[in-house]
């Protein structure tokens, strides 16, 4: 059972207990507003190419691609005096992005500050890089399906244990033969080994509920059927994230207001509020921005599932 | 203080010496019951003839005249009961009791019946709402279920969130701005299976009354509401059981005399069986119930004491898995022992202890689990004093001593074989009122009652007390400093003086003016972030940084009472609401395991105000009644809305409810409620953007309830069938029973609930554009029959 919110429990149990419940996907009008920078600077030591996207926010129902903002500059920077610019794409509109020449990007423990010129305004973030912690391993197991007349499912668990000294932030995130598995209700944080900050987890194995998110348990196929998360043949890549304190809420706040299970479940959802950022406009009355900031040290393992 | 504590004494002393020196006065008192089963009548009338002077009967059935010696003719009446006179020479006091019969056993029952001549127009009272048992049992149901709650919510300035959602608003007011009181108990969490049923089981009350506004001094710490629910005493003359069988529940009440007419006891029990009929379907662990059981013993010392001890014990259960699952439940206890000091004095000594907790846990065994405990603990003292000076003149006073304990998370558990334990601090408040209270009828014409309620309430250690640094409103507030404080030290302290006025003015002998002002404080805060409130929403004290919240209503109402026996009744009445220090949240507050959770809140004003018509008609084979409310409720709170007022999510503009009920024959008789709101507020986005590939929905205006859903609407219907009074040779049968057969949302309207925003749950590789759409959800998206059998012996 998977959950970030013991609130998300309730939903579950309840919609077992009554049945009455629909839905109708609805078209509704909705206000017009000024599109907004968005800033999505998730960046880390993976020895790769590290982007930032600059995007203007959309009409809700506006499916099409965000339109990239060009002509910006963005730039990192350290305490030492260190710049790593990040370059516009020549490829895609509104990517950003900066190629390490040896190594990686960053040091533990270090702070950046993002800095972002657009339009005449600056945006400025910054971030430290906390330190992440190794995964042991990674196991699966067959476990009988959840309610009446379900079909064995196939899960995964990775074990690793967090670092000694309360306060590390993890997200954790995992790729499924190749593809990061990236639905609002897979986001997997955690806080010490805990879900939240105030259990006291510090420096134990991940939580159960944690280890196992690495598994998607509510995939169902055409006909509405559960899926097992893995079957024989699946790779799986798990990583974890160090991030700040402030991401570790914004994660929150992100599945809150993301992942909407519907139904019954609406009794306890959040009302539509928006989700913080640690971007700031340096001119308090200046244009909205929205995003986030984050600079993760990274650890990683795979596996393959063999039966 | 001390100075205000002796100026009351010396006033109280000074009416009391002033009546002792008029001319020779006596009083009759005592007490008014059923005569078919002992149960003390609350609220019935007695009148004297000869000075058309007029007085109530208590919570403990107890009324108490004094008059100047003479021979009077003194009538005592009740609703749904057969009047009675007693001819009284006033030569020394005199003790009357009083046994008035239940209309129903001799006639056909009628519905509302009531005596045409208890008009409302005549009382003082405005603002409060009287369901007696016997309505609320005709009252079409979910699934069959007869229930308080949402009886109440068919009542005037009564709103909620939306269907299935617990607890209910009055006049703008919040769900935790309710006082629930069961036999003087609070109750923390009023609903079973979240806001589908209530707790209360209906075989056990006796007496329901909802205050809105005029709230008398006797009654403090909640600004919205006070609901007074009076458990049944028990049957103190014969054996009697009440049972029914539903779909949800199944019921049994036994009742029966302790000693003859000297004591009796009640004890009611209700369980769900959905998974006990389930069973078979579902996977081991899996459990799914709920159950309540309420008990009440009576017994009479002697003439002037008599002790009553009630309790409650209800719990709902969700197991899914053996180490998996949430439960949680009210408990109370009370303890009561009225003492006459003499027949103008009535006292009553009240203590009650009221627990709420819920426990949550997951994992798979003892190496992998986490247990999750909080609870809110409350012990209670209330002397009660009730001083009757004479027939126009009543004197209440008393005082309340509570003790709170919070408790807002325990948490146990172990990951892979290592066990943790983490506690966050306890809170702990203290709260001291005295109330004076009194009661006068200037002249037939003219009445009012005027009341001081003053409470001082205390935030006491051990704990820390934190302060937070100032930050733009809106944005989470960083601690600044943490003081620690031991056992029993005073963290913080907050003085309330809260006055309350009523008065009626006789237009003429069927109508009347009446208005009211109270102010109202509460030191503790309900704070939920989810839109209908939960079982796990968070109660906290008043602190150093929670100011405790205050309330000012001013209400105005026309009464008027028509009809040859006066069976119709109108009433308009318009309020005006006030609210400070009312408690919001931060947009991302983490308000389940917070240390620091007062960083997380806001503080704002509020203001409701609204014009409430209702109809009603109150005997005859038809009847029923019309309510309609025209309301408007608001808040204003830096931090949300670009700090402008925004409606509450429990707005409603309009208000309609109609419930009629027929008796087609002797046998089948059938209800009807139809409802009708104005859709209620929410949030909708303008926009989105992408953070790491999933899709944000974003109000680029930051406007907080700035849509309205659809309207509201809804019809229930139900039919009752009496079984047969006879047995077929002709002889009376001993038991009786009936059937209801109802119908909930007749013709399957899909209300909204809320309508949420979500992208799709397609897994798209990544960079690809992902869908967006708005889903509406009705909670009750069908019409829902149901059938019940209901039995008495």
């Amino acid at each position: 059972m998977k959950f970030n919110s013991p609130i998300t429990l309730l939903p579950i149990i309840m919609g077992a207990a009554l049945f009455f419940a629909c839905e109708d996907t609805v078209t509704v009008n909705l206000e017009n507003a000024s599109p907004v920078l968005n800033i999505d600077a998730w960046i880390n030591n993976k020895p790769q190419t590290q982007t930032i996207e600059l995007t203007l926010s959309q009409s809700y129902f506006d499916s099409s691609r965000p339109k990239g903002v060009k002509g910006a500059s963005v730039l990192v920077t350290d305490e030492k005096g260190n710049v790593f610019p990040f370059a516009e794409s020549t490829k895609q509109d509104g990517i950003y992005e900066w190629f390490p020449s040896s190594g990686s990007f960053g040091e533990l423990g270090a702070t950046y500050t993002l800095t972002v010129n657009y339009n005449g305004e600056k945006f400025v973030s910054s971030c430290k890089m906390a330190r992440t912690t190794r995964i042991d391993s990674i196991t699966f197991k067959v476990e009988k399906g959840q309610g009446p007349g379900a079909a064995d499912v196939d899960k995964a668990s990775f074990w690793a244990r967090d670092q000694i000294g309360s306060g590390d932030c993890y997200w954790i995130r995992t790729y499924k033969n190749g593809s990061l598995i990236n639905l609002p209700r897979d986001i997997n944080r955690a806080y010490d080994a805990g879900i939240a900050p105030t259990g006291n987890f510090d420096g134990l194995t991940f939580l159960q509920p944690i280890r196992e998110a690495i598994s998607p348990q509510q995939d169902e196929d055409s006909n509405g059927k559960i899926l097992s998360p893995y079957k024989n043949g699946d790779s799986v890549y798990v990583e974890i994230h160090s991030i700040s304190r402030l991401a570790f809420d914004y994660l929150g706040e992100l599945r809150i207001q993301t992942n909407r299970p519907g139904g019954i479940a609406e009794l306890f959802s959040t009302p539509l509020a928006n989700v913080s950022t640690n971007i700031n406009n340096e001119n308090p009355k200046g244009s909205q921005v929205v995003g986030f900031f984050n600079v993760a040290a990274v650890s990683g393992l795979g596996r393959r599932y063999k039966k | 203080m001390k100075s205000k504590i002796f100026t009351v004494v010396v006033l109280l002393l000074m009416l009391i010496s002033m009546e002792s020196n008029g001319q020779m006065k006596f009083t009759v008192s005592g007490y008014i019951k059923d005569a078919s089963d002992g149960e003390a009548l609350i609220g019935a009338t007695v009148q004297v003839k000869e000075t058309r002077s007029g007085n109530l009967s208590n919570e403990y059935g107890f009324y108490s005249m004094t008059l100047p010696s003479g021979a009077y003719t003194v009538e005592y009446s009740y609703i749904g009961y057969t009047k009675t006179e007693r001819m009284v020479v006033l030569s020394s006091n005199q003790n009357i009791d009083i046994e008035l019969s239940n209309e129903a056993e001799q006639l056909k029952e009628v519905v509302i019946s009531g005596d045409p001549d208890l008009q409302k127009s005549r009382s003082l009272e405005m603002s409060t709402a009287k369901l007696d048992m016997g309505t609320i049992s005709k009252i079409p149901s979910l699934l069959g279920e007869t229930d308080i709650i949402r009886s109440i919510q068919l009542l005037p300035g009564v709103s909620t969130v939306g269907e299935g959602a617990s607890g209910f608003n009055v006049r703008g007011g919040t769900v935790g701005q309710n006082l629930i009181l069961l036999d003087e108990a609070p109750v923390y969490n009023s609903s079973h299976m979240l806001g589908f049923f209530s707790v209360f089981n209906p075989d056990a009350v006796k007496d329901v009354k909802l205050y809105k506004g005029a709230i008398p001094a006797t009654y403090g710490g909640r600004l919205a509401s006070l609901l007074d629910v009076r458990m049944k005493e028990g049957n103190n003359k014969k054996f009697e059981a009440n049972g029914g069988v539903g779909l949800i529940f199944s019921r049994l009440a036994l009742e029966a005399p302790i000693v003859k007419d000297k004591g009796s006891f009640i004890i009611a029990a209700r369980r769900s069986y959905i998974d006990v009929l389930a069973a078979p379907v579902l996977s081991d662990g899996f459990g799914l119930n709920f159950y309540d059981v309420t008990a009440k013993s009576n017994y009479e010392v002697n003439k002037n004491n008599k002790i009553y001890l009630s309790g409650y014990l209800g719990r709902d259960n969700f197991a899914f898995g053996d180490n998996q699952g949430i439960n949680w439940g009210n408990k109370t206890a009370t303890l009561r022992w009225n003492h006459l000091f003499n027949s103008r004095l009535f006292a009553n000594f009240t203590t009650v202890y009221s627990n709420f907790d819920y426990q949550l846990q997951f994992g798979e065994d003892n190496t992998d689990r986490v247990n999750w405990q909080s609870d809110v603990t409350n012990f209670i003292f209330k002397p009660q004093f009730s001083y009757f000076i004479n027939s126009t003149n009543e004197l209440n006073f008393g005082g309340e001593l509570i003790n709170y304990t919070f408790n807002p998370a325990g948490i146990k558990g172990a990951s892979n074989g290592d066990a943790v334990a983490n506690t966050l601090q306890k809170k702990y408040g203290r709260e001291a009122s005295a109330y004076i209270n009194n009661n006068v009828e200037i002249s037939p014409r003219f009445a009012f009652e005027y009341g001081l309620r003053f409470s001082h309430y205390d935030y006491i250690g051990p704990n820390s007390a934190y302060t937070y640094r100032d930050t733009i409103p809106g944005k989470r507030r960083a601690v600044a400093s943490e003081k620690k404080y031991g056992d029993g030290e005073i963290i913080s302290t907050y003085n309330n003086l809260e006055p309350r006025f009523s008065t009626k003015f006789q237009l003429t002998n069927t109508s009347s003016l009446k208005a009211s002002y109270n102010r109202m404080a509460q030191y503790i805060h309900l704070i939920s972030n989810t839109t209908a409130s939960n079982p796990l929403d968070v109660w906290t004290p008043t602190s150093n940084n929670l100011k405790p919240e205050i309330g000012d209503q001013f209400t105005v109402g026309y009464f008027k009472d028509f009809g040859a026996f006066n069976q119709f009744e109108f009433s308009a009445e318009g309020y005006y609401r006030t609210t400070q220090n009312q408690v919001e949240y931060i947009d991302g507050a983490d308000l389940l395991i917070n240390k620091y959770l007062e960083g997380d809140l806001l503080s704002g004003k509020g203001r409701a105000y609204g014009l409430e018509l209702y109809a009603k008609k109150k005997t005859g084979r038809f009847n029923g009644w019309v309510s309609y409310t025209l309301g408007k409720s608001e808040l204003q709170v830096d931090g949300i809305n670009n700090g402008n007022w925004y409606p509450m999510r429990y707005d409603q503009r309009h208000n309609l409810k109609i419930v009629a009920f027929y008796e087609l024959n002797k046998r089948w008789s059938i209800s009807a409620d139809f409802v009708y709101t104005s859709g209620t507020p929410t949030t909708f986005p303008t926009s989105r953007y992408y953070s790491q590939g999933i899709l944000v929905p974003f109000n680029g205006n930051t406007t907080r309830n700035n849509v309205r859903l659809a309207d509201y609407h809804r019809l229930d219907v139900s039919f009752r069938l009496e079984g047969r009074e006879f047995h077929r040779d002709g002889s009376k049968r001993r038991n009786r029973d009936y059937w209801v057969f109802s119908v909930y949302n007749v013709y399957a309207r899909k209300n909204p609930f809320s309508i949420y925003f979500s992208q799709s749950s397609d897994r798209l590789a990544a960079g690809t554009p992902i869908k967006s759409s708005a889903t509406q959800v009705s909670i009750i998206g069908t019409l829902i029959p149901s059938v019940s059998y209901n039995f008495k012996f």
